[in-house]
């Protein structure tokens, strides 16, 4: 029976290596087995996405089952936009069946953003209620309304963070509440601002959130000054500084990815210096060949013994 | 109210084609607040229908009603003796109003001139929102008076999800984001500890029901 | 179509305050023209509902202008704005039918007020001067000064 390696290189003391790997919009399976070979050996668990942006995509579930067969120990991202409480349970305990053992809460972006903006939303249950669902799954063996499981599922529970989100004030109120709701690890939206993150974390620690909960730093290396502004601009809950976007922009357009690069390592070596955050997340999406060369840049390798 | 919208004219045209005798009924109660089928929104799309009869060189017999309330057998019954000399009603009522007609004059071809869209309150001057959808089983108080069914744009009961940017939703740059406003309130009252506890899954049944939900009341029948 | 054109028939509503003496000077045109011109004097151009313009489309009129004050000579603040927004929303619902936006149109006359609404009208129209002078203002009524060849009204939307 397989067991969540995440959870144990936390457990070990460890700092942790998870990366994001996206799912093609198509049927062909290679293309996730080709990504989890360039991952292998550079991360400790891959995380799935599930139907990202609302965009259509080969499915979190049987993607995570390539990457199991490819020897990864894949984290089942599931959100609360597309189905209902009977197929969110049913689908969690499909997943402890083939073998999956960490899986990660979301909401899900909004579907009018991606290619189905006529769907349906779902939204039975929010992310914490989601939490709270699995969690007592696992831990009780019941389903939501008290009817008991022949048998309980076995996974490492996660939810994300926006340290930079608004309400800013209440973000690390929100961060306890997800701890309280069940949540073991948290893996962070991509952070630029290391000062402010570190602000963050201080608060987490004040509250003692630290020793509740492993918190992984989310990292996104940018390809371009184009880039930077782009999500500086337009996407949600993002803090690009302005001093980063001109040093990206001061480099040649040739040389912006290296560039890129070289912040991202930055960030990661900041983070490792912070106490109570247990390790990075790597999302870089559509551009997975670079993280063997961040975890290696940042001095995380070799990984510990899988 | 109930918030309403005229549908497109060639819609509205479409519908009623080929016929020449038309009566058209408004409301004068939700939809005369939100401007979309009062009184007055009859007369307008009364006279579009008659310029246009004109401009085509076709006939055209249209006699405005507004009832005080479409949705009560009793208002409807102003409509009964002079229904049959039309050959289609064109409602300009909420979707109730609509269906309440067809069940006093179930032979009448009725055809709906609005696009009913909820329950809302008038902003501003001509500017009306969405407050509520019914969900049947309101905690509004839990929430700041401010409805996280409606309001957010995934109904989350433990917002804000990451997407809140400066009080602006991600699915609608214009529209607030609800969590926000929520989180606001409170803290502006001293009551953020509500939050701390996590709202239980809702009970959907409620909004659902097994078809169309029905409130009877036996000390109001006849 | 130019609204001199013969056969064009025009509804003019305005607002009164630009002329004291409207119910006299109107009446200029409309012996002269007869039915195919009507005037609908109001208390303000912002009284002016959509409904009053397709009724008189409706009720024969092929051309319907709406005469305001000056910008930021409403008397009652926002008449002349709110005039806009209502002549912005007519068009809207007769291009639903098909019909020219420029069936509607809102004129602001220029300052300094008042100024004759038979005036107004004639350049608007593009028509000559009354026809008998003589009837030009009612006895005893204050001369509204004229000043030959200039341009009274201004700004068309």
């Amino acid at each position: 029976m397989s067991e969540s390696r995440l959870k144990k290189v936390l457990g070990g003391g460890h700092f942790a290596v998870t990366a994001e790997c996206g799912p093609p919009k198509g049927a062909d399976p290679e293309v996730i087995r080709k990504k989890g070979r360039l991952l292998a050996g550079y991360v400790d668990s891959v995380n799935v996405t599930d139907n990202q942006t609302g965009v259509v995509r080969l499915s979190s579930l049987a993607a995570c089952v390539i990457l199991r067969e490819e020897g990864l120990d894949p984290v089942l991202q599931m959100v609360a936009r597309d189905r209902n409480r009977i197929a969110l349970q049913s689908d969690v305990l499909g997943a402890s069946a083939l073998g999956i053992r960490n899986i990660l809460l979301l909401s899900g972006d909004h579907q009018s953003l991606g290619n189905q903006p006529e769907a349906k939303g779902v939204f039975d249950l929010d992310s914490m209620q989601l939490l709270q669902t699995v969690r007592q799954m696992r831990d009780k063996g019941i389903v939501l309304g008290g009817d008991q499981l022949s048998s309980m599922p076995d996974l490492f529970i996660g939810a994300v963070e926006n340290p930079f989100g608004d309400p800013r004030s209440y973000r690390v109120a929100r961060l306890a509440k997800k701890v309280r709701a069940g949540a073991e690890f948290i893996q962070t939206q991509c952070i630029y601002n290391i000062t402010r993150f570190r602000e963050f974390m201080a608060e987490v620690r004040d509250r003692g959130l630290d020793g509740k909960v492993a918190i992984l730093g989310g990292i996104t290396p940018l390809k371009s000054a184009r880039m930077a502004e782009y999500m500086a601009k337009s996407v949600a809950g993002m803090d690009i500084p302005p001093e980063l976007i001109d040093r990206i922009k001061a480099v040649p357009a040739k040389e912006q990815r290296r560039e890129g690069i070289k912040i991202a390592v930055e960030t990661m070596e900041a983070l490792k210096e912070i106490k109570g955050v247990r390790g990075v997340h790597i999302m870089a999406i559509e551009w997975e060949e670079v993280v063997p060369e961040l975890v290696e840049k940042a001095e995380l390798l070799p990984r510990p013994g899988g | 109210m109930i918030s309403a919208e005229r549908k497109p004219f060639g819609e509205i045209k479409a519908s009623i084609r080929p016929h020449r005798k038309i009566l058209m009924v408004g409301c004068a109660t939700c939809v005369a607040e939100c401007a979309a089928g009062g009184e007055k929104e009859v007369g307008l799309l009364a006279s579009q229908l008659r310029l246009d009869a004109v401009k085509e060189g076709r006939e055209i017999e249209i006699k405005e009603m507004t009832l005080d309330r479409q949705c009560v057998y009793e208002f409807i019954d102003q409509v009964t003796p002079v229904a049959d000399q039309y050959d289609v009603i064109l409602s300009l009522g909420c979707g109730a109003g609509v269906q309440a007609m067809a069940e006093v004059l179930p032979k009448i071809h009725i055809v709906p001139a609005l696009n009913t869209t909820s329950i809302a309150e008038t902003r501003e001057a001509g500017v009306w929102l969405e407050d509520c959808r019914g969900c049947g089983d309101c905690k509004l108080d839990y929430f700041a008076d401010i409805c996280p069914v409606t309001r957010c744009a995934k109904g989350l009961f433990n917002g804000p999800c990451g997407g809140s940017k400066e009080g602006r939703c991600e699915a609608d740059p214009d529209a607030q984001c609800a969590w926000q406003l929520i989180i606001t309130r409170l803290e502006e009252t001293g009551r953020t500890a509500s939050m701390d506890e996590v709202y239980p899954p809702a009970n959907w049944a409620r909004k659902q029901g097994k078809g169309p939900r029905k409130i009877v009341r036996e000390d109001q029948r006849a | 179509m130019e609204a001199n054109q013969q056969g064009v028939r025009v509804a003019i509503f305005f607002c009164r305050q630009l002329d004291p003496d409207q119910d006299t000077h109107r009446r200029l045109l409309e012996k002269e023209l007869g039915p195919r011109i009507r005037f609908f004097p109001l208390p303000c151009s912002g009284r002016i509902d959509p409904l009053h313009f397709l009724k008189a489309l409706e009720t024969g009129s092929d051309k319907v202008y709406l005469i305001a004050c000056p910008e930021g000579a409403c008397r009652y603040g926002q008449g002349n704005v709110r005039a806009r927004k209502r002549l912005s929303y007519a068009r809207g619902l007769i291009e639903e039918i098909g019909f020219a936006p420029e069936s509607f149109e809102l004129i602001y006359a220029a300052g300094p007020l008042p100024v004759s609404i038979d005036t107004l009208s004639r350049q608007l129209l593009g028509l000559g001067p009354a026809r008998s002078p003589a009837v030009r203002q009612a006895p005893g009524s204050p001369a509204i000064p004229e000043k030959k060849g200039e341009t009274v009204a201004v700004k068309h939307e």
